[in-house]
């Protein structure tokens, strides 16, 4: 028996190790180079992703449903009572509804008055949740749309109600959003009614903190969290959700967007603040090209 | 002994692949869209005093509940439990073309798991010939000091290249139901998959077809 199992080693083994040398260098390689320049590896993460994922949409699509259809089943249980209270909810809904048409209107009419213009531009594309990160370190989904509905990195994503995160990996037909509760999520934020700015970086949790907040003796809890539009990446004035404390007094927020089943999300185009970049013509008349640069600026990163 | 046969050995590496893909699958399915709630603090003041009726809204939506479950990291139990029992059937190349796939899809940095996995792979492969002449309790003791091994190496360089590390808490319980999933997985393969320790009459075989 010890004969056999050297035998079997000298034949193997320098093969092996070579092998293993090479795989080794290659993986190290692998991830040197994601160090060094991520952006590329995670163009070709974004590809490998969009090559693999929306095949397996056929056996996703049933196995997702059975699972959530399991998950039904305790609400079920309660359906009456749900029902009942929904009717009731829906009863002070409507009245809701009134005042909310009569402002609207009212608002329409002064902006009217006012000439106020609104972005035209802001409209949106809606996608299918194909994917979630797979990792409890990480969130993130995917959607089925990419760069062949024209979407880019950095675009907010909302669903029906409140900010859900950002377009980060852009494939030819998948998009990663990375979700405001994920590490690396970083969102300038306003806190009405104070007006305060503020960033919500997210940390793995349902709640994330606000960092960098000027003022907090202004912000109360139930304060609302919309987003500022700084830096150009998102558009302003989209809920994020509504201040609230942590027991140890730090300042969180409690999303709008039910991130517990996300299902279809809407991603909004967002074309960019176009930024003045000649100098007053009045003032600098002559001294300046007349024909001034007037690209506008990319969705930022 | 015809069960390592070239047709059986392929087919095994086969279903190995099979194995992994399916694993990642469902990691991949799009069931799990919170944070975890395990360390999740409440917040105040709670929201039905703030607002009665968003809470009374949430409280319709949420139907079920908080996400508590953190799966433990099959594809490593299983590719330890295999590589231990038959070195053969999942070959390097395989073990990691796997990973770094898995790396790829699951929002890792690339290249640096897989690479760690595949040398704890490795590693287990060329002690497989001692843990599998012994009983079950080495075998689990070598793979949890790796599965450790792989959970502080990998931290140690992400903090040396200065990458976000991911959070501690959730990777030691990620450990801790790996470790205890192992023996399942083992039972799983011996009994399911038919990948069984080799007896010494397959030695003679393996140096025959080498």
């Amino acid at each position: 028996m010890a004969i056999d199992r050297s035998s079997s080693n000298d034949f193997g083994r320098p093969l092996r190790r070579i092998m293993m040398a090479v795989l080794i260098l290659l993986l190290f390689g692998v991830f040197l180079l994601w160090r060094i320049d991520s952006p590329r590896v995670e163009r070709f993460r974004a590809q490998i992703t969009d090559r693999i994922v929306p095949n397996l949409d056929w056996a996703m699509a049933p196995v997702t449903g059975a699972v959530n259809l399991l998950r039904d089943y305790q609400s079920y249980q309660r359906l009456t009572v749900q029902n009942q209270e929904l009717r009731s909810e829906l009863r002070k809904m409507q009245t809701w509804k009134e005042a909310a048409l009569q402002l609207e209107q009212e608002n329409a009419r002064l902006l009217d008055l006012n000439k106020v213009r609104l972005d035209p531009r802001l409209t949106y594309i809606t996608g299918v949740v194909l994917a979630d990160s797979g990792s409890p370190f990480r969130q993130s989904v995917l959607l089925n749309v990419g760069a062949r509905d024209g979407i880019v990195e950095g675009w907010a994503t909302v669903d029906g109600i409140g900010l859900v995160g950002r377009i980060s990996g852009v494939g030819q037909d998948t998009a990663r959003v990375i979700l405001v509760t994920d590490t690396s999520s970083r969102i300038p934020a306003t806190i009405q009614p104070s007006g305060q700015r503020a960033i919500i970086a997210g940390d793995n949790s349902s709640a994330p903190p606000i960092d960098f907040l000027e003022n907090p003796d202004l912000v109360r809890p139930g304060d609302r969290v919309i987003s500022s539009g700084d830096g150009g990446v998102f558009p302003a004035g989209l809920l994020i959700g509504q201040v609230a404390a942590d027991p140890g007094g730090r300042l969180r927020v409690r999303l709008a967007a039910d991130f517990e089943r996300l299902e279809f999300l809407r991603v909004l185009r967002d074309h960019g603040a176009e930024t003045v970049t000649e100098g007053g013509s009045v003032i600098l008349d002559g001294r300046l090209p007349a024909v001034a640069p007037a690209i506008p600026v990319p969705p930022g990163e | 002994m015809d069960t390592l046969s070239p047709l059986r050995l392929w087919m095994m590496r086969a279903v190995f692949l099979l194995l992994a893909l399916i694993l990642l699958f469902f990691h991949l399915l799009p069931i799990e869209t919170q944070p975890v709630a395990l360390f999740q603090v409440d917040l105040l003041p709670p929201l039905a005093s703030i607002d009665p009726a968003e809470a009374r809204l949430r409280d319709l939506l949420n139907q079920s509940g908080a996400r508590y479950l953190i799966a433990p990291d099959f594809l490593i139990a299983f590719a330890f439990a295999w590589s231990v029992r038959r070195p053969d059937y999942v070959p390097a190349v395989l073990l990691c073309a796997i990973f770094l796939l898995t790396d790829l899809l699951l929002q890792r940095p690339p290249g640096l798991w897989a690479l760690l996995a595949l040398i704890a792979c490795e590693n287990l492969k060329l002690r497989g010939r001692t843990l599998r002449d012994s009983s079950f309790g080495p075998e689990w003791v070598a793979v949890t000091i790796w599965l450790f091994a792989i959970l502080l190496l990998n931290r140690i360089v992400l903090s040396l290249v200065l990458v976000p590390r991911p959070d501690l808490k959730l990777s030691l319980i990620e450990l801790a139901l790996t470790v205890l999933i192992y023996p399942v997985v083992v039972l799983i393969t011996h009994v399911f998959m038919g990948v069984r320790k080799a007896t010494p009459g397959d030695f003679d075989s393996i140096g025959g077809r080498a």
